[in-house]
């Protein structure tokens, strides 16, 4: 069967039944869908379908009868499919072409302006990318009660606020592809940043992300360049998921086997990235982000890395979004070009509270610098706070051996 | 006849990508035992059921033990003895999920008593 059928058939399905009942019966859509998952789970270990695709599509379907039979007995006023339904118009949703239309009328439905950003990942993980609420408290490292307060007021908003499932405005449309695009890469990033032991969930994250881009990008009326630098930043950072062992993105770097790089995910990303600086005047953080990670790709070694390149696309990503996680890895670029004075001036400006569970790599980062400038008894002073700091086994482990060889020094 | 206790999936409140992992997991258990030649026959059961008691016949709703103890499926295979009926309840899918297997020997009558 094919990998994660049931999770995409799932996203899928929750957005036809919406675009069918509106937005307001959406817990009834899903419960409905969880239903047919669980029966096709335990009825299919006696005998699996020829075709398990069409066996789901068809018990959609099936729910979607009964469901309309459910609502109209119990608030028929409230409908808000009105005409009278058969089976050969339900079966128009399930045509290819208004599938994709329903799913991404529920990716901007993910990001209506009423919901804040907690609540639009929350509800865009459950309902789109058909995560569990334990899933998606896994994901977010959060509590799975949090989660369930988080979709229950989101949905609430959805009824109190009679929001529909429907386009934004055209004088609305490019914020709310903003929104649209800031969800993408924060579901990426939850994925691709993490430090939890199940990588599985993980890379599911990043990979639930690049399909929502694709799904944009394959609408014309949505291409626009920030979307094409975000799908290129994507696709270069997922080409390096195989390889990436931990967060401290200099070390890691050197480490990596590049072997394991996927390179048709680096040639996709480097197409995109073409497309959204050659054809798209704009310029966003993606796009600068995104050719950072183009230069990592595309040194053969670790040696072989462009920094001054990369040192002037973190430049310009500083203009755009002067953030302190950015300008702490600005520094350590700054460190590998030698600019030690500007480095030490970038480190100050950085508001360390800012970096929330980073703030080990800030700690470690001045350790970095004081070696360069032979400052051991320093050097040894910011590693031991880094340990402090550090909440990774792993990076711990390394930071520690590299306390140990300063010690050894002194 | 193995018999399988424990939550249901429902209540455990699985993803639909989780389901398809059991499921997986349920396949290859069923495939191993059909290459071997030894499954008889089974079945997955409903959580919810009802039951008639006692002289008047009464009906009652259930589930009507602790989820822990709801049987939830069997399959009968054929063993030759019990020690390797345990051994093949060993790749039940689901022991992480609390759940159990109930290893019982239906009693074989004799022809001609």
């Amino acid at each position: 069967m094919v990998d994660h059928l049931f999770r995409h058939q799932y996203g899928k399905m929750v957005a036809i039944l919406t675009k069918i009942f509106g937005p307001s019966h959406l817990e009834l859509v899903e419960d409905a869908l969880q239903d047919t998952f669980l029966k096709a789970a335990l009825q299919w270990r006696k005998q699996q379908p020829d075709n398990p695709e069409a066996w789901l599509i068809q018990a959609a379907k099936n729910r979607s009868l009964d469901l309309l039979r459910q609502i109209k007995a119990r608030e028929s006023r409230e409908l808000e499919y009105e005409r009278d339904n058969d089976l050969e118009e339900i079966e128009e949703y399930f045509l290819e072409h208004e599938v994709q239309d329903s799913q991404l009328r529920m990716l901007f439905l993910a990001c209506h302006p009423s919901f804040n950003r907690a609540e639009q990942i929350a509800f865009a993980l459950k309902s789109i990318a058909g995560f569990s609420q334990r899933e998606i408290a896994h994901a977010l490292l959060i509590k799975e009660e949090t989660v369930k307060k988080r979709i229950l007021r989101a949905r609430q908003k959805i009824k109190e606020e009679a929001i529909k499932l429907s386009y934004p405005g055209p004088s609305e449309i490019q914020e709310r592809l903003q929104g649209v695009a800031q969800i993408i890469y924060l579901i990426f990033n939850e994925g691709f940043h993490s430090n939890k032991p199940n990588q599985l969930v993980d890379k599911e994250l990043c990979g639930e992300a690049l399909r929502l881009a694709k799904l944009l990008l394959a609408k014309p009326k949505f291409r626009n360049g920030d979307l094409y630098a975000l799908f290129a930043l994507l696709c270069l950072n997922a080409a390096r998921l195989d390889a990436k062992q931990n967060e401290m993105e200099i070390l890691d770097l050197k480490q990596q086997d590049r072997s394991l790089w996927f390179r048709p995910l680096m040639e996709l990303g480097q197409n995109a990235l073409q497309k959204a600086f050659t054809t798209y005047e704009e310029r966003s953080a993606y796009h600068f982000e995104a050719l950072i990670a183009w230069e990592h790709g595309r040194a053969k070694h670790f040696d072989d890395t462009n920094w001054e390149a990369i040192l002037n696309h973190y430049d310009q990503l500083c203009t755009i979004l002067p953030s302190d996680a950015i300008k702490l890895s600005r520094v350590n670029v700054l460190i590998q070009v030698q600019s030690l004075e500007a480095a030490r001036r970038q480190l100050e400006e950085i508001n360390l509270k800012a970096l929330e569970g980073r703030q080990y790599l800030y700690h470690a980062t001045y350790a970095e610098l004081h070696l360069m400038h032979k400052q051991h008894t320093l050097a040894q002073q910011a590693l031991k706070e880094a340990v402090n700091f550090c909440g990774n086994d792993r990076e711990r482990a390394y930071l520690q051996s590299k306390l140990r060889s300063i010690n050894n020094l002194l | 006849m193995l018999l399988f206790l424990g939550p249901t999936y429902e209540e455990l409140g699985l993803s639909p990508e989780e389901l398809q992992g059991r499921m997986n997991k349920w396949f290859e258990w069923g495939a191993k035992m059909e290459k071997q030649g030894i499954l008889r026959g089974g079945d997955a059961l409903h959580g919810h059921g009802k039951r008639l008691s006692g002289p008047q016949r009464i009906v009652s709703d259930g589930p009507f033990v602790e989820s822990k103890e709801l049987v939830g499926g069997y399959y009968k295979i054929a063993a030759d003895s019990y020690e390797v009926a345990l051994e093949i309840a060993q790749d039940y899918p689901d022991f992480d999920l609390d759940g159990s297997v109930e290893v019982r020997e239906i009693i074989q009558f004799e022809e001609n008593g």
